[in-house]
């Protein structure tokens, strides 16, 4: 395991120095403290404005920050042969994409820990009150984020980077409108198409299972059952995706 | 199997470039053996498959047939990974590293003793002479400066079996001397050097034993100095006695020395002379091959004349 821990706090020390993401880290900064001004352009309950509008930035940026990060990092140990040197060592290529991925998961992790204290700062200050709810929201955010990445490892062993970014967002958009898809697998008569919207249903993921922003926002309860069931769907759903990646790559020349 | 550091046996593969295209074979049945100690100058010209031939062996590449082994272990398994040390064509480093992180992180995938590792890593800096930048950004060094940090990468975990593809390309003339003794260095402490170069007058110096890749395929492999002598189409012969300088043979050129006669002759009439001054009373004093250079020899193979 000193390989996958190697290989990860390595991706993690290039995310961290690789300027981009302070850009991205810098946007969100702005997003939160800008929230305030929205809260007051409001009319209604400012508080409800400044988190619903701080969870969906952080959700935002994290997701940036999770597709643009892992596909570029892993592209870029492929194309400037740098994984000549980790895979001709005692390195398995399972070992080798695990350790990315969890490098760029630790890096999305520190990301949204920074950006969900600026916003329970931004609550504090603003509003007087310290929301553990949002801490919560933010934990779902990274389980969304996990399986994110996940997606984002698969695409960048698949294909190019240009199109491992499209495809990632892709599946954020998609993973977002899942439940319509099966929304749309009622109404459609036809025998044929009937079973493949179903199929695509069950195949795709369901990101919006880790939207837990309303619930937060306006302090509906949230039972164990609902959260351990998410918890275990995104767990479940990751590792299949990750298995799928080191699968690929396990059979790919590196040329 | 003892003394054998590396062997390869009946290697194919090839590559598909794309839809509508032919697949191209790189590599057709290659076979070689690399003996536990010696130092193995891997020849051939552009696209006869050196690369794809170490990218097999180092696991990078999977080869479609053939069977590949690192000091009598399947080249697959982790343990023949951690005997092997190599350096790629080109120095492939991390900008966002210095050069001593570099090093620290290649020695923890290598699982090296924690407490020895800034020890071992100072060692290698010393011996690619890189200690006095290695807290520098890898960023800020030239190619030379990759070039062996890239060695020492490859040096860090003391590898029985040590590949390395072009290492002096792109090196001065300082850097090359540098490789040079390094690769001497290691094969004095009984490591096997598996290299490919293009430069064979450095090939010709390190080497023990080459081979020569055309087309996919081992042509020829053996000592350089036995290499040449079986290419050799020309002979010296000294001589004492005998009819002199007037001799039947046809000859290639002649001289009259203070008390002997130098001749040089063909491969093809070498033996017809040999009869003509054993006949005639006179004593051969010396016959040596004239040998050709290996940079000749090999060129011959190369333009297809070793086929």
């Amino acid at each position: 395991m000193r390989a996958v821990a190697a290989i990860a706090h390595n991706t993690f020390r290039e995310a961290l120095r690789d300027r981009v993401l302070y850009l991205f880290l810098g946007f969100a900064v702005v997003l939160l403290a800008s929230s305030k001004l929205f809260g007051l352009l409001t009319v209604g309950d400012e508080g409800k404005v400044i988190k619903d509008l701080g969870l969906a930035g952080i959700q935002f940026f994290t997701m940036l920050i999770a597709v643009m990060m892992s596909v570029l990092l892993i592209s870029r140990e492929v194309d400037s042969r740098t994984i000549y040197n980790i895979l001709t060592k005692p390195v398995r290529r399972w070992q080798f994409l695990i350790g990315k991925y969890l490098g760029l998961l630790a890096t999305v992790a520190l990301n949204l820990a920074l950006m969900t204290a600026v916003l329970l700062a931004v609550t504090v200050v603003y509003l007087g009150e310290f929301d553990a709810g949002l801490l919560f929201a933010a934990a779902m955010i990274l389980l969304e984020m996990a399986l994110l990445t996940a997606f984002a490892t698969l695409f960048a062993v698949l294909t190019r980077p240009m199109l491992g970014t499209v495809f990632t967002l892709a599946v954020f958009v998609i993973g977002h409108v899942s439940e319509d898809i099966w929304v749309l697998t009622k109404h459609v008569n036809s025998g044929l198409v009937r079973p493949l919207v179903a199929a695509l249903y069950a195949v795709l993921p369901n990101l919006e299972r880790f939207n837990f922003k309303s619930e937060v926002v306006h302090d509906v309860g949230i039972s164990s059952g609902e959260v351990a069931l998410t918890v275990a769907y995104g767990l479940a759903y990751t590792a299949m995706v990750l298995v799928l990646a080191c699968a690929r790559f396990r059979a790919r020349d590196l040329v | 199997m003892a003394d054998v550091a590396l062997s390869v046996e009946g290697l194919y593969k090839s590559f598909d470039p794309g839809l509508f295209e032919r697949r191209v074979d790189v590599l057709r049945g290659l076979s070689l053996e690399v003996r536990r100690g010696e130092t193995f100058g891997f020849l051939g010209p552009n696209g006869a498959g050196k690369t794809t031939t170490i990218k097999a062996i180092t696991g990078l590449i999977r080869p479609d047939r053939g069977r590949i082994t690192v000091c009598g272990l399947p080249h697959a398994r982790l343990e023949a990974r951690a005997r092997t040390g190599f350096m790629a064509e080109q120095p492939y480093v991390y900008n966002h590293l210095t050069g001593r992180e570099f090093l620290e992180f290649h020695a923890e995938l290598l699982a090296l003793d924690r407490a020895r590792v800034a020890g071992r890593v100072d060692e290698v800096l010393d011996l690619v002479s890189m200690a006095g930048h290695a807290n520098r950004g890898m960023r800020t060094y030239s190619k030379g400066m990759q070039q062996r940090l890239s060695l020492a990468q490859a040096l860090l975990g003391r590898p029985e079996l040590l590949i390395l593809d072009e290492p002096m390309s792109g090196l001065d003339p300082v850097g090359r001397r540098d490789v040079r003794d390094i690769i001497l260095a290691e094969k004095a402490r009984g490591t096997t050097v598996f290299f490919s170069s293009h430069i064979i007058p450095d090939v010709e110096t390190i080497c023990d034993r080459v081979a020569i890749l055309v087309d996919g395929t081992v042509r020829a492999v053996g000592e350089v100095r036995e290499l040449v002598a079986q290419e050799a189409d020309a002979y010296e012969l000294t001589f004492v006695g005998g009819a002199g300088g007037a001799l039947r043979t046809p000859l290639l050129a002649s001289h009259e020395g203070s008390d002997a006669w130098w001749v040089r002759v063909s491969g093809e009439h070498r033996d017809q002379l040999i009869r003509e001054l054993a006949s005639s009373g006179a004593r051969l004093v010396a016959l040596s091959p004239v040998r050709s250079s290996l940079e000749e020899f090999v060129i011959r193979h190369y333009e297809g004349g070793g086929r």
